[in-house]
């Protein structure tokens, strides 16, 4: 396949997946903030930072109120990480690739796109927004499923999970880094009580609230959600899985030598962290590093497959 | 109770559903009555419904002086355009003997020039063709044939014969939406479509498929097709991905293609160099290669030239073809017809003065005011004055430029145009269509089951391009022998 397209579904994948993660986690942050006291340290703000776009947010508004940020994570074109830049993006790639997936998966993105373009004054209320936010997730859902459906597993497909994965694994770190915000040494009382309700929230965001109940079958902790999140195997969100998933891909690819070297550093030393003891210091920086990791990873992939590379 | 078509008036033009008398025409009858059985209400929710489906499928194309918008929804009207299967028939052997001779006529230019020989056309007409080029002499394409896909344009006289108003040899394009408006429709009208005996037009692909292998090197086993696209940007970029999508070939950009110091056509793919044997090109012939033609083109192929010529890659239409796409040299083709072929020609040509000869020249400069006058090489509808619709300002204004470059230009009558009910406002309305049919050639030849029918959307229009303010509809062969 053209090195060009290989990069198109790469990108189509990660900005899908991006849509995806932005919707799932700006609904359970919604429902997060509904439960929480109002005078508890969980903020919208909070929100900006998982999406590392403090900076980006103020540039285009002053306060980080409900309205303001949902309108910059969920609607705002002018903000390159909104939802609405992401789906653009991927409709654009997609929209350059319609030769080499079924039509369904393409009418289905463009139908998306069509859908966020006509409601973008409804998401300004909660109510629009929430269903809004449903409609993206089932749509990407959708996608999913007309691939796994009609798509051969070929080299295409391979890139699509590899952007898939890499974006995936991402975005749980970043989840999981506002655990560093929760677990602060110097958080409130108030903030403690309301401890688990917030893990179950995480959870949800990762749509594994279901599957840590099976596999943990305790009630839920710190150290188990982020040990099932980083650790577990058969999780398709946690970190370890996806970068299993990536590796596979890597390897089922010609010119993969030596590519996944740097993965597997990665997942021995995950592995070998004691999720249980860990400070909050010591798991921000855990998170850093997978962050760091994925970014290389990223990078070996352009080099060796993308139009650039030849 | 009143009748749908009550409010409909034929004009003197000839209507493509409805008789002088406003009566249905035999072939059209079914649908006509199907339509009458239809309210306003139901009318418009099918219209709505074939909106909806045309952006979800994202049928589009593109406006160039858009900025910021480069995509645009498709103009579709919901009723279809009826042509009987027996007078198609005529219609389609005519189409082949026409391409047939148009790519003896290119092949002849680039290499023994007989026709010129022969005194049939004027050296002076080939070597002032902005498309002819001295690149190509000598070259012999597989079976002869240049023009591998042709999209000629016909329109209807008042009494109803077909006219060929011009064959597009260049980078024809329209037959994507020839094939969506059929899917349109298929959602919009499913039980009409069951009832009547509608010839399926969505085996175009198969064929364009077969037509590509077959002009492939002979030594190539299983060739590689590639579908060369200018890019996102480019208005019929749809188009492109469409047809590389339903062929199975790769869509590629000037910057996938390398040619190697073997002369052999190489694409960049995640596993490196992979030969390319077949390039169905839609990149203008100037934009082709900038070591031969224009040295600024970003969107062709650094040797793309060379590798044909040393016969490893075979471009669809091969590069000059655009020669015979030429509203001067179109004027000629009924001689080709015969003097190639020996045959008489089946279909029409519409009578054209020739502004480089000097007596046309004059009756031409006498009669602008009921003439359409056209650039030689242009396409997409631009640069042409319509006489009779024009304003005097518009008509001096031409007349200035005709003067100045009597060879660039042409003029036709102002033919009638037939009409076809259209849906306007929820009532319809008589508007003017053309038809553009496609026409492939390869080791066989094939022709499309109608084709892209036009239509003028803006009362009274006779300018049917989707760039102007053009829609299309779907075309039904259909057959109602007993």
């Amino acid at each position: 396949m053209l090195s060009r397209s290989a990069e198109r579904l790469y990108w189509l994948a990660r900005y899908l997946e991006r849509t995806e993660n932005t919707a799932r986690l700006l609904s359970v942050y919604m429902n997060l903030m509904f439960d929480m006291p109002m005078d508890v340290e969980v903020t919208w703000r909070n929100l900006l930072t998982i999406f590392g776009a403090e900076e980006e947010f103020f540039q285009l508004y002053d306060v980080p109120n409900e309205q303001n940020t949902m309108r910059f994570l969920l609607t705002d074109i002018a903000n390159p990480g909104s939802l609405f830049s992401s789906l653009n993006s991927a409709r654009e790639d997609i929209r350059t690739s319609r030769e080499l997936m079924p039509d369904e998966a393409w009418q289905q993105v463009n139908e998306m796109y069509l859908f966020a373009k006509n409601n973008v004054e409804t998401a300004t209320n909660r109510r629009g927004r929430v269903l809004i936010l449903n409609e993206i997730m089932r749509g990407c859902q959708c996608f999913t499923g007309f691939l796994s459906g009609a798509m051969s597993h070929n080299d295409a497909l391979q890139f699509i999970r590899l952007g898939r994965n890499i974006e995936r694994a991402d975005m749980t770190t970043r989840i999981l880094d506002i655990a560093s915000i929760i677990l602060a040494d110097d958080r409130s009382d108030k903030l403690r009580q309301h401890e688990n309700a917030l893990w179950m929230h995480v959870l949800k965001s990762l749509s594994a609230l279901l599957m840590y109940r099976k596999h943990r079958r305790h009630r839920i902790n710190s150290g188990d959600v982020l040990d099932y999140l980083l650790k577990d195997q058969d999780f398709p969100r946690s970190v370890i899985h996806c970068v299993n998933e990536v590796e596979t891909c890597i390897k089922r690819l010609q010119k993969s030598e030596g590519l996944n070297d740097n993965l597997n550093t990665l997942a021995s030393s995950l592995m070998a962290t004691d999720i249980h003891r860990i400070t909050p210091a010591q798991l921000h920086k855990l998170l850093d590093d997978i962050q760091v990791k994925l970014g290389i990873t990223h990078n070996q992939v352009a080099s060796t497959w993308f139009l650039a590379a030849n | 109770m009143a009748s749908l078509w009550d409010h409909y008036t034929v004009t003197d033009a000839y209507d493509e559903m409805r008789g002088s008398a406003n009566q249905a025409r035999p072939s059209s009858h079914r649908l006509s009555n199907y339509l009458d059985s239809l309210d306003h209400e139901t009318l418009d929710v099918r219209r709505t419904a074939a909106d909806i489906a045309i952006m979800e499928m994202g049928i589009t194309f593109t406006v160039y002086s858009d900025e910021g918008n480069i995509d645009r929804a498709w103009p579709f009207d919901i009723i279809p355009r009826i042509i009987e299967n027996k007078e198609w028939r005529r219609v389609e052997v005519g189409l082949e003997q026409r391409l047939k001779a148009l790519n003896c006529f290119i092949n002849d230019t680039y290499n023994e020039q007989s026709f010129i020989k022969e005194g049939l056309i004027p050296e002076h007409i080939i070597a002032s063709s902005a498309n002819f080029l001295k690149e190509c002499v000598g070259m012999q394409p597989k079976f002869g044939v240049w023009a591998n896909i042709c999209g000629s344009d016909l329109v209807r006289d008042k009494d109803g014969t077909f006219y060929v108003l011009e064959d597009n040899l260049r980078v024809p394009s329209g037959v994507s939406y020839m094939i969506e408006n059929r899917v349109i429709t298929k959602k919009v009208f499913p039980e009409l479509l069951q009832d009547l005996d509608v010839q399926p037009v969505d085996d175009y692909p198969a064929h364009l498929l077969e037509m590509l292998v077959s002009i492939a090197s002979v030594d190539v086993k299983n060739p590689r097709i590639a579908v060369l696209t200018p890019g996102i940007y480019n208005s019929a970029y749809f188009e492109h991905a469409f047809l590389a999508q339903q062929i199975g070939a790769e869509l590629v950009e000037g910057a996938d293609l390398i040619v190697q110091e073997d002369d052999c056509v190489y694409m960049r793919t995640i596993n490196g160099l992979e030969k390319v044997d077949v390039i169905y090109r839609r990149i203008d012939d100037q934009f082709l290669d900038p070591d031969v033609f224009r040295k600024d083109s970003m969107l062709g192929v650094r040797g793309l030239i060379r590798a044909w010529k040393a016969g490893n890659v075979a471009l669809a239409n091969a590069p000059g073809s655009g020669v015979a796409d030429d509203k001067v040299v179109y004027s000629y083709v009924p001689q080709m017809i015969r003097y190639y072929l020996n045959e008489e020609p089946i279909l029409p040509n519409v009578p054209t003065y020739l502004c480089s000869d000097p007596g046309q020249l004059s009756y031409v400069l006498a009669h602008l005011e009921e003439l359409v006058v056209k650039p030689a090489n242009e396409s997409g509808g631009y640069g042409m004055l319509v006489g009779p619709h024009a304003t005097k300002g518009q008509v001096e204004e031409f007349r200035k430029i005709i003067k100045a470059q009597p060879r660039n230009y042409i003029a036709q009558p102002t033919l009638a145009l037939s009409t076809c009910p259209t849906l306007c406002d929820n009532q319809l309305e008589p508007r003017h269509v053309d038809l553009r049919p496609f026409v492939l050639q390869g080791e066989n030849s094939f022709v499309t089951a109608g084709g892209l029918t036009r239509v003028a959307l803006k009362k009274g229009s006779l300018v049917v391009n989707s760039s102007q303010g053009g829609g299309s509809k779907d075309t039904w062969i259909i057959n109602t022998g007993k």
